[in-house]
């Protein structure tokens, strides 16, 4: 192809729009936001260098360590409660069972509905005058189980965690099956001819042959409870009084609510820096355990 | 190793109903319930409709300003998609077909935006739109949108077309075509099937979004469906049955878009996910 004439230009127009747009939206961003961290700015007034005064701000606050712990119990609730029913479902679904197909459908549906349509739906749910969830409850003479869901800060995050388990569940279920059918025949015939059947061959071969791919579910579901925003934003906007904030909702009503992009900006940083962090621990020590 | 027994089976079953009912009943409620009035749903939650209230649903359409967002949505979602896809196209070919110095370096480049948050990029966005005086108009959606999609779209396509033989363009050569009527009439009609994955991919993510279009977007006009329904939701809080024919109305498309494409949208959702 170097024989073509005006190639060189060709290929630099060809790249060029590519790359203008995805650059300057998606990557320079990152550095502007970096450099606004360490300003003071209203978005109005005139900018001033702050240093890491924003930082030391959010450090101190504790609504902002409220968001960290918050985030820290979709990170965990997503883990235990994601991953192991979707390594179940993806077990279940891989014996060949008829109708296996309907349940796949069914189990990733929730994937594919928008997170706000999924948030809505569940507010409906948990809605505690006319909810589905509390008329339930009151049908089978459970009257005294009766929450405001939502509102009771013992409830509250229990309840974003269990809508957050049932809208990303599917997608892990359909991971780790894709995972399962790639397991050679060979494998599964040697277990057999070893005498390692039912529940043993599970745990002591199958798990261990998709090993990769639990960590790769691990990574990402963790990077996925970093950025978990519409659901929470939209059930309970992060309240009632904090309660049920995540760093990305303190982020957003830092930057556009009170107006405060240099502070927001070192809000967003944070919440890059912590996720990378946990990531690289747990890539580390999935590594250590495979030497 | 097909061996199962009875017991194993029952287990297997009764997990997976209980699983698809937890999965279904949410929605199923919701749907049912729309088509109440207001003091049927009180008086009985799970009971089914005496009558279908069909104005339900020409009410939600009406107050929800569901034709404006709907409308806004359709295009929104697809012109970023057909820009993505189109520059992401033209990308990927000269990254799969072409040796040039810079060719890894702006590989590379176009991976790394799989990793990064959007919230990462919110505020800047937000002021650059402000600056270019994008904010509250359409392209201050399609830009991002464009942007964030274009890694997975390159990462797709070109892979997809490395695979072809190196020989393909040869003929063309021969004719005497430019490169980019080889791009054209080669290259991509056999990289239809990247396409369409490419194409679901896209406009599922356009479709869905909700964080940019919450920033970026003030006007009722602009407001897509996942906007105006959050917004919906949020104030006609009176009516239950009207929200719930507003979110059945959008919810109907976007199943059948998925029953009718679920093997591609399964696919490719998942190694989005996956490599991202």
């Amino acid at each position: 192809m170097q024989t073509l004439r005006g190639t060189k230009f060709a290929i630099f127009l060809g790249l060029f729009p590519a790359l203008v747009i995805y650059l300057g939206i998606a990557i320079v961003p990152i550095g502007l936001s970096l450099y606004y961290s360490l300003m003071n700015w209203n978005g109005i007034g005139s900018m001033t260098f702050a240093g890491f005064d924003n930082y030391m701000k959010i450090l101190t606050d504790d609504t902002f360590w409220l968001s960290v712990k918050n985030n820290v119990i979709i990170m965990v609730t997503g883990l235990i409660g994601q991953l192991p029913l979707g390594l179940l479902l993806a077990l279940l679904l891989n014996r060949g069972l008829k109708g296996s197909g309907i349940f796949r459908t069914i189990g990733f549906m929730p994937v594919v509905i928008s997170s706000v349509m999924v948030s809505l739906i569940w507010g409906m749910v948990y809605n505690t005058e006319y909810g589905m969830l509390n008329n339930l409850l009151s049908m089978i003479g459970l009257d005294g189980w009766r929450r405001n869901w939502l509102g009771d800060s013992t409830w509250s995050m229990l309840s974003i965690s269990i809508a957050y388990i049932w809208q990303n569940c599917g997608l892990y279920m359909v991971i780790f099956l894709a995972a399962l059918q790639n397991i050679p025949d060979e494998v599964n015939e040697a277990a057999e001819l070893d005498g390692a059947t039912g529940w043993r061959r599970t745990l002591r071969i199958t798990i261990p042959m998709i090993r990769g791919t639990i960590m790769v579910g691990v990574v990402y579901s963790i990077s996925n409870s970093f950025r978990v925003f519409d659901l929470i934003q939209i059930l309970t906007g992060g309240g009632p009084a904090h309660q049920t904030e995540v760093m990305t909702i303190y982020m957003y009503n830092s930057a556009f609510i009170n107006m405060r992009y240099g502070y927001g900006s070192a809000v967003s940083i944070l919440v890059l820096l912590f996720s990378l962090i946990v990531i690289s621990v747990i890539n580390r020590f999935g590594r250590e355990k495979e030497v | 190793m097909k061996r199962k027994s009875g017991l194993y089976r029952l287990f297997a079953y009764t997990f997976l109903c209980l699983f698809a009912i937890i999965n279904v009943i949410p929605l199923f409620w919701m749907v049912v319930n729309s088509f109440k009035t207001e003091q049927e749903y009180a008086a009985g939650p799970f009971s089914f409709p005496k009558t279908l209230q069909f104005a339900n649903y020409a009410r939600a359409w009406e107050v929800a300003n569901m034709n404006v967002y709907f409308l806004n949505s359709i295009i929104i979602t697809f012109a970023s998609l057909i820009i993505t896809v189109l520059l992401g196209a033209l990308a990927a070919y000269f990254l799969s077909r072409f040796k040039f110095k810079l060719r890894g370096v702006t590989y590379g480049a176009f991976l790394l935006g799989m990793l990064v948050p959007i919230h990462a990029t919110l505020i800047p966005i937000f002021l650059i739109m402000q600056k270019l005086r994008l904010l509250d108009t359409y392209w201050s959606l399609i830009l991002p949108y464009t942007a964030f999609h274009l890694s997975l779209t390159v990462f797709i396509l070109e892979g997809f077309m490395r695979s072809f033989p190196k020989d393909l363009e040869e003929s063309g050569v021969m004719d005497g075509a430019g490169v980019y009527r080889i791009f054209w009439s080669i290259i991509l009609p056999i990289t239809r099937p990247a396409l369409a994955t490419v194409i679901i991919l896209n406009f599922i993510y356009n479709w869905n979004e909700y964080l940019f279009a919450l920033v970026l977007i003030t006007s009722t006009e602009l407001k897509t469906l996942p906007l105006g329904l959050a917004n919906f939701v949020g104030i006609e809080t009176a009516s239950l049955t009207l929200q719930m024919a507003a979110l059945t109305i959008a919810l109907i498309p976007i199943l059948i878009f998925y029953l009718l494409l679920q093997k591609q949208l399964v696919n490719g959702m998942t190694a989005g996910a996956v490599k991202g």
